[in-house]
């Protein structure tokens, strides 16, 4: 039905189609393809015409296999011939979603014919895109209609509806991550506040000294009752065990002039809190820096072949403010040496054989620009002493002859640590 | 019921240093103190300890003066009692046992001695 003058009602067929979008929402089918029709006579060359049969038809079938099995499909409309010409048309529905793709709206032709100037909206393909909340729950790409080549309008629907699901699957990507996090957060914080409540169980049980089977026994199964790792419960108890000897030694270091023998009570001390040798060696310096917190003079690397039977200056050496860690060979000395940082290092001359002798060990130091300046004093026989004095040694390096008289050792470590730290201030 | 160890002791960082070894000796035992003899006579009665250390100078009444009459008493004559002093000559030592201390033990002193001392007499 055109107008009297023969041109097609573009306006008359834009309200049927309006018309026939809101059957089409009530599902009066009928009545849709009615208003379509009319559509159809008003304005022939309508493309959208066809588009709109095409969704009625897609949303008949639908309503049919909800209600139940459909005897048939819907005919299939058959293609436009004319070409298409763009009118203004409320855009359609979005269609939702289905397992079975939708039709596709009748694309608009690769080559759209150019727009009448009196054209004010311009024509907007009825895109089915999915409700957001549709793409939220189960992102589906639009299949692909039977147009092997896709349209424009159709390429960026399927791009906007990517874009969108790249998008959703970020933010569930993020939320997933921070989800992670928190819950390694919590994770975190409960093994923290086992881990604390197993050290002060271990602090309360190690207070006295190391516990007893039974009590260790408890401990253990209090750290597996908190799911603490076993490392970590071995390193907690080391950590705690060594902290409380610690605190021992320097609870003793004030009362040490009540004792006989600071050595001997340390070494009981060593013997409750079953301080390793080689645990004591490890932190050694720090104890014996408690042992002499008020005289401490420096640490000094004693190297002699006799450290683990009897002598006498190790005591000596003790008692007079300096903290000593022994090495009973030149090997063992470079070993502890970069750990220990010595002040001074005193050292015999001969070692078993095999091992380096002490002026070896000197020459060694002095050719290592690390240690080239630690004060260093051989201990050496007496047959040794013109010879040392003659060429072997630099005019500053210390010796002295075995016996060694403590009085001579003292002064000379003296000297030395006074020469050093003048050495050190002209540095700064 | 753990056994009881009177330490009578004027010194206080004699006192510390003598409850810092059994604590840490893990014998098990209480420390009861007295600062004089007088209150080790006292508290002996009154707790009747496995064992006693004294100090033999004190104030207000001396070792020397409170062990005989702990000796004295039949509730607390069978405590065996370490006199705990800085004296240490030999004459000082046998003058201890004389007035029936079961041992003489000279300060300063060596805390893996005096456990091993303690131990025997709690032993027995």
């Amino acid at each position: 039905m055109n107008s009297p003058s023969g041109a097609p009602d573009k306006a008359a067929a834009k309200q049927c189609l309006l018309a026939a979008d809101r059957f089409l929402k009530e599902s009066r089918f009928q009545e849709a393809r009615t208003e379509i029709e009319k559509a159809k006579k008003l304005d022939p060359a309508n493309v959208y015409v066809v588009a709109f049969l095409d969704r009625i038809n897609y949303f008949e079938a639908q309503k049919k296999k909800e209600a139940g099995p459909v005897a048939a499909a819907p005919p299939p409309v058959a293609p436009q011939a004319a070409a298409p010409t763009p009118v203004a048309v409320a855009p359609a529905r979005p269609a939702a979603p289905t397992a079975s793709a939708p039709p596709a709206m009748k694309p608009a032709p690769a080559a759209a014919p150019p727009k009448p100037a009196a054209q004010v909206v311009p024509p907007q393909p009825p895109v089915v895109t999915p409700p957001p909340a549709a793409i939220a729950s189960t992102p589906r790409p639009k299949e692909v209609s039977a147009d092997p080549v896709p349209t424009p309008a159709e390429q960026k629907a399927m791009e906007a509806t990517l874009e969108e699901m790249k998008r959703q699957i970020q933010m569930l990507s993020h939320s997933l991550e921070v989800e992670k996090k928190a819950r390694e957060e919590m994770t975190n914080q409960q093994l923290e506040s086992n881990v604390r409540q197993l050290r002060n169980s271990f602090e309360k049980s190690w207070m006295n000294g190391a516990p007893n089977d039974a009590e260790a026994a408890e401990l253990h199964k209090l750290a597996v009752s908190l799911s603490i790792p076993e490392n970590v419960e071995q390193s907690l108890r080391r950590e705690v065990k060594l902290k409380m000897y610690s605190n021992a030694v320097k609870e003793v270091i004030a009362k040490r002039q009540l004792l006989r023998s600071s050595s001997s009570t340390f070494e009981w001390l060593r013997k409750v809190y079953q301080v390793t040798m080689e645990e004591y060696l490890e932190y050694e310096t720090k104890f014996l820096l408690d042992l002499v917190a008020d005289q401490y003079k420096g640490t000094v690397l004693y190297v002699s072949p006799n450290v683990k039977t009897k002598d006498e200056l190790i005591p000596r050496l003790k008692s007079a403010g300096y903290a000593v860690v022994l090495s009973g060979s030149p090997e063992e000395a470079l070993e502890k040496i970069e750990k220990v940082n010595p002040n001074l290092i005193l050292c015999h001359t001969e070692f078993s054989a095999g091992s380096l002798s002490g002026i070896k060990f000197l020459h060694l130091l002095r050719a290592t620009v690390k240690f080239n300046f630690i004060p260093f004093i051989l201990l050496c026989q007496e047959s040794e002493v013109a010879q040392l004095q003659s060429s072997e040694l630099r005019h500053h390096e210390g010796f002295l002859k075995k016996p060694v008289d403590v009085e001579e050792l003292m002064i000379a470590m003296n000297e030395k640590l006074a020469h050093f730290r003048d050495y050190v201030s002209s540095l700064s | 019921m753990s056994k009881k160890i009177l330490l009578a002791e004027d010194d206080e960082d004699n006192r510390d240093l003598v409850s810092f070894v059994l604590q840490r000796s893990r014998l098990g035992a209480e420390l009861v103190i007295a600062e004089n003899g007088q209150e080790a006579v006292d508290k002996a009665i009154e707790h009747l300890p496995s064992l006693i250390l004294m100090d033999m100078q004190m104030p207000v009444m001396d070792g020397w003066t409170a062990i005989p009459i702990l000796k004295g008493d039949s509730r607390t004559k069978h405590i065996p009692i370490i006199a705990f002093t800085a004296q240490a000559k030999p004459e000082d030592k046998l003058r201890t046992l004389e007035i029936g201390c079961a041992e003489h033990y000279s300060k300063p002193m060596d805390p893996e001695e005096l456990i091993a001392l303690i131990r025997k007499y709690l032993a027995d």
